[in-house]
């Protein structure tokens, strides 16, 4: 296992598929200067970049507010009920604002970071780390949670699980700061063992039991917006968790977890996945397992290993892999050199595509790969691709709803108004003006860039045929066409 | 410029996937019954909670007066079911429904340790998951999975504007759309009237190159593809996305036939949940092949302010219904559509501060049909036995859907549910 990569095999190919699978793709000339770098220097960038960027700074509104008082006061009987109306319609709207914000932000920092891979890391574990805004209903605590995923995105796996359990978000999504000693609450206890670490069928109902009462005194506080332990509301008496007794605590649990070499190959596997193939075999999965306890759940070194690998290059995995629709967003802008869509559409394609950040569909996270292509998202993914290349034009407004409560990023119809206002792309940064007139070159060229390859014989067919049915025009409209019939196509929703 | 399209007959993927897919068809457990014979199930949703004890109004009962001072409907304005308990009085149309024998109300229906989330709750009802347990899957996505593989992808339908959880599938199946005219894909360039380079170089390269007449005529019959295959789990990832492709394709050209095609003589509401139905109506007369229907209407979440907003809501549920009643009749479909309704909770006894009411627990469900056995089933949950101000529960919903999926869709509810929850006579 993790055979290097022989420098015979990187090429423009390999060289595309490393910054798609590590980061959101790139332009043909980023793709060109990663092949000249060589393949060490280009997993080192990767894997080694400094986190300590602040091109995208953090939003104006991501500190504690004092969550706790404002609400209070919206409920307050001192104000007029009218009052109180106009108070709740002011922090549900603050709310809607922020998580648009929220996700306008990590978009950003998806397409412009130096350090793609702990963007893409990042998303990683907010799928792992499942948790929404539509229970936690604070986009502060949704930004700290992102916060604390991105610092540890390559870092250690124990230290990120135990942070994660004293996050507030994942404590109010998981109910773990109602957990009391007298009525443990099980819900952050049975998920932190099935879907966090050692998966389904790898512990027992007593287990969750007794580990619930080790987690208990687990508490946010709402002056301060952070984690605080509350010692009288903690159970200290004895436990029998696995094969461990005594007064344990949520980190003796979470330590005890680690070890089990059922949670190395649950968070291998997943990660293999995420990178590699859907479907790793079980001595894969092993080999994962063994890098990943080897290096005692540092992930950094893992990624490297995996990134550097000969099996992560092979012919079965390039190219294989859906896009998820944050994946499809973001490396579209880069390929066709154009800014991200306003954030109220790009929220709107995040929910029509079926991955909406910050509101994944269960704590379970996105099942990913196939589940993201129905006839209606891979229909929904082409008509976008269309308004993306065209503008305005293309997008016709649903009815906007007026409803009540703040928009979280599920409302049907929004009312986008100007926020739709997009104008065509400049063909003239993706085809040389020498090539208009010589389809089966332009067609190479763009296939370069748009899957990283020479398209398939019957594409690259298909495509040529189009520009000879149009020609003699080969305008800006014909090669807009052009662009939208290449993404249009099956081929274009892999990478 | 056509001309050059012309010349392109069958795609070569499309060639290749009719004789990969028919040697794989043998092993396939499709359920064929789709097209002009199969049964049809319409599922409705009313979001946000609607607030049962004013849909089916406990009218012979003091505490429901003495709960809901400002909300309790009048015993004189109820349509009166049985000595206990009649429809609020804007459901005229339903009532005329349940006297011909049409509708049957299962009442006091929920589920063990109800959550008064919407977002959780709703989770529930569409994954039919335990209270505390967490599913991916929906319930109609795993009658998909389990039922329907190889089926047309229009076995299930939603409108709207995006798939409902219930659908969601290991294989996902279904299609979910809000108008027809969306549901299609649009070329750069619009030109009236004929097809653009561009688009006929898309059907090509999405796997289908024949015009709407001819696929309207190839699928008069039933399934649209007529493409014999078994779950698309056995494709490669790109076969997956061709034969993905040419669904949407093949779908989107028949939903628009259809659209284009169908129009009813009966008269429908005003409102999206009416447009729905009328819409499913059209497709029902138009042969797809659904198995499923799925429409939602919203606005149920009734804090403040319930007296005119619940009325307005039973109206156009009933003025809505009504008309879909009519029209299946007037198709002579009503036998082969049942209808069902829910909501992911019902509401609080007692009516708060705000002449509305809070979130709450146990409420009835209604289903609709020709076939259906009418009349009132469960108990009228008790109004002086609450649980935290809710009405206790005591017909679990997935003895509702266990109860359509066996009877009503042929299909194994113990496969789909996970376990066997007791049947009901509603059927």
């Amino acid at each position: 296992m993790f055979t290097p990569l022989s420098p015979q095999q990187w090429n423009y190919e390999t060289a595309a598929h490393l910054l798609n699978r590590a980061g959101f793709g790139g332009t043909p000339a980023e793709i060109e200067a990663a092949y000249g770098k060589g393949l060490e220097a280009t997993v080192h960038d990767l894997v080694d970049a400094s986190d300590d960027f602040a091109n995208v700074p953090p939003p104006a509104w991501a500190h504690p507010r004092k969550i706790g008082k404002i609400r209070m006061e919206m409920r307050s009987k001192k104000i007029s009920p009218k009052e109180r109306k106009e108070r709740k319609r002011e922090f549900h709207d603050m709310e809607g604002e922020n998580i648009l914000d929220l996700r306008r932000w990590w978009l950003e920092r998806m397409l412009t970071s130096p350090a793609p891979l702990v963007e893409k890391m990042t998303l990683f574990w907010h799928g792992h780390f499942a948790t929404s805004v539509q229970k936690v209903r604070d986009g502060y605590w949704m930004w700290l949670q992102n916060d604390t995923l991105r610092r540890n995105a390559l870092g250690n796996f124990t230290t990120l699980t135990k942070e994660m359990s004293r996050d507030p978000a994942m404590m109010i999504y998981l109910d773990l700061q109602k957990s009391q000693e007298e009525h443990p609450n099980e819900n952050w206890a049975r998920e932190l063992m099935e879907l966090f670490t050692v998966g389904i069928g790898n512990y027992t109902e007593q287990d969750i039991r007794e580990s619930a009462r080790a987690f208990t005194g687990y508490r946010v506080n709402l002056r301060t917006q952070q984690f605080r332990f509350a010692p009288f509301q903690h159970d200290a008496s004895s436990k029998t968790f696995m094969d461990r007794s005594g007064p344990l605590d949520g980190d003796d649990i979470i330590d005890t977890l680690m070890k089990k070499p059922t949670c190395a190959q649950f968070i291998g596997r997943k990660i293999w996945r995420y990178f590699v193939e859907d479907d790793p075999s079980p001595e894969t999965v092993d080999a994962v397992a063994s890098r990943l306890r080897a290096h005692d759940y540092e992930i950094r070194p893992v990624l490297r290993e995996i990134l550097s690998s000969a099996d992560f290059y092979s012919d079965r995995v390039i190219r294989s892999q859906i896009k998820s629709p944050v994946q499809f967003l973001v490396q579209t802008a880069k390929l066709l050199e154009t800014p991200l869509p306003s954030p109220s559409i790009a929220q709107n394609s995040m929910r029509q595509m079926g991955q909406i950040l910050f509101a994944p569909p269960s704590v379970k996270g996105w099942d990913g790969g196939r589940a993201w292509i129905n006839t209606s998202t891979l229909l929904f993914r082409y008509n976008f691709s269309n308004y993306l290349i065209n503008g305005d034009e293309m997008l016709s407004a649903p009815d906007p709803v007026k409803e009540k409560g703040p928009d979280l990023g599920f409302r049907r119809g929004l009312a986008l108004g100007a926020d739709m206002r997009r104008d065509p792309i400049d063909v003239s940064k993706l085809i040389p003006a020498e090539l208009r007139k010589k389809p089966q070159e332009l067609v190479a060229h763009l296939g370069n860039r748009f899957f990283q390859a020479k398209a398939a014989a019957k594409e690259a067919d298909a495509f040529v045929h189009y520009l000879e049915a149009r020609n003699p025009d080969t305008g800006d409209e014909t090669m807009r066409g052009l662009l939208h019939l290449m993404m249009s196509t099956p081929q274009f929703q892999l990478t | 410029m056509l001309g050059a399209a012309a010349s392109w007959t069958l795609p070569v993927f499309l060639e290749k996937t009719f004789f990969a897919l028919d040697a794989m068809a043998a092993d396939a457990l499709t359920q064929i019954a789709t097209g002009k014979d199969g049964t049809i199930l319409v599922v409705l949703q009313m979001a946000g909670g609607n607030d049962g004890l004013n849909m089916v109004v406990p009218y012979a009962d003091d505490i429901y007066y003495r709960s809901r001072p400002k909300l309790g409907l009048p015993a004189d304005k109820v349509l009166k079911l049985n000595s206990y308990a009649g429809l609020n009085g804007k459901l005229t149309g339903l009532k005329a429904l349940f006297d011909e024998g049409h509708l049957s109300v299962v009442q006091g229906v929920g589920y063990p340790n109800p959550n008064r989330s919407h977002f959780r709750s709703t989770e529930i009802w569409q994954t039919a998951s335990d209270a505390d347990r967490n599913e991916s899957e929906g319930w109609l996505g795993r009658y998909f999975d389990n039922c329907c593989a190889g089926a047309d992808p229009t076995v299930g339908v939603a409108i709207g504007e995006e798939m409902p959880q219930a659908f969601a599938a290991k294989t996902p199946t279904g299609i979910t759309f809000s108008e027809p005219e969306q549901f299609r894909w649009r070329p750069s360039e619009k030109i009236e009237g004929r097809m653009s380079a561009e688009e006929s170089f898309f059907r090509q390269l999405n796997g289908s190159a024949g015009d709407e007449e001819a696929l309207l005529a190839a699928s008069e019959g039933g399934s649209i593809a007529a493409i014999p295959g078994k779950s698309k789990t056995d494709l490669s990832t790109i076969d997956f996305l061709q034969r993905t492709a040419l669904d949407a394709q093949l779908s989107s050209d028949k939903i628009l036939a259809i659209a284009r095609k169908y129009e009813s003589n009966v008269p429908y509401p005003q409102g999206r949940l009416a447009a729905s139905l009328s819409m499913i109506a059209r497709m029902i007369a138009g042969g797809l092949p659904t198995r499923v229907y799925y429409v939602s209407q919203g606005g149920f979440d009734t804090h403040a302010g319930q007296v005119n907003a619940h009325a307005r809501l039973m109206g156009e549920l009933n003025d809505a219904l009504s008309a879909f009643a009519t029209d299946l009749k007037q198709q002579g479909n009503f036998d082969r559509v049942l209808l069902i309704t829910f909501s992911e909770f019902g509401r609080r006894l007692v009516e708060n501060a705000n002449g509305g009411t809070d979130h709450g627990a146990a409420a009835p469900m209604f289903i609709v049909g020709g076939a259906v056995k009418p009349g009132l089933f469960g108990k009228y949950p008790s109004l002086s036995d609450l649980d935290y101000g809710d009405l206790k529960f005591n017909t679990d919903f997935r003895s509702v859907y266990g109860t359509v999926l066996d009877k009503w869709l042929r299909a194994p509810s113990q496969v789909v549910l996970g376990r066997k929850f007791p049947a009901l006579p509603i059927i």
